[in-house]
């Protein structure tokens, strides 16, 4: 099975909100800065369900905001 | 600090647990007090780790406590179960390997402690290192 890792875009989709700040994205769907932080980072792998709640933040689709790309 | 409420709980258990305990398995090794000592020294062992623990809340619980969300949730899973097959195995050598060795009474009783101890470290430890490094899914 090829390597493959989870990345997102969340931060480009922050600042594309008004630079919308982590604290405020984490308010909206119910986790604090620094898991918003740590998911940003890469060092945590949100639930299915908080990932659709980012995406409908943002108003994109799910595959906008994470990737599941192949580790080089 | 800009950590989340839990990791800086768990950086001063490390902390207390480490002091607290560290002092009274060292006193306990070294002076072999009686057995009412031990259970005196025992409880001011703890003492000092809830007041270290307190301190720790006080400091912390106005400024940055919030309720647990699921990453929060998840580090504890995971340290929890990392946590358990240290118990585990101290739990077997101090009631299943020790009696056999001719092992008896405080030792025995200060082993299992010892092991409970060094379980909570464990966890602590794999607290701190899950919000400071994460785990890959």
């Amino acid at each position: 099975v090829p390597e493959r890792r989870l990345t997102n875009r969340i931060r480009t989709l922050r600042f594309l909100a008004d630079e919308m700040t982590q604290g405020d994205l984490g308010t909206a769907i119910g986790v604090t800065r620094q898991t918003v932080a740590a998911i940003e980072q890469g060092k945590y792998s949100p639930t299915l369900e908080t990932a659709f709640r980012i995406a409908d933040v943002f108003g994109v689709p799910l595959d906008e905001v994470f990737q599941w790309e192949r580790e080089d | 600090m800009d950590a989340p409420f839990r990791e800086k709980i768990a950086w001063i258990e490390l902390v207390g647990m480490t002091l607290a305990y560290g002092g009274y398995f060292i006193a306990v090794e070294l002076a072999k007090p009686p057995i009412l000592t031990m259970i005196l020294l025992f409880a001011a062992a703890t003492a000092v780790r809830l007041l270290i623990l307190g301190g720790g809340y006080l400091a912390f619980a106005s400024a940055s406590r919030t309720p647990a969300d699921e990453r929060d949730r998840a580090v504890d899973r995971r340290a929890s179960s990392i946590a358990y097959l240290v118990l585990l195995a101290a739990m077997i050598l101090v009631g299943v390997i020790m009696p056999f060795g001719g092992e008896t009474g405080p030792r025995v009783a200060n082993s299992a402690l010892a092991g409970i101890v060094l379980a909570e470290l464990v966890r602590h430890g794999a607290v701190v290192f899950g919000y400071r490094r994460g785990w890959r899914a």
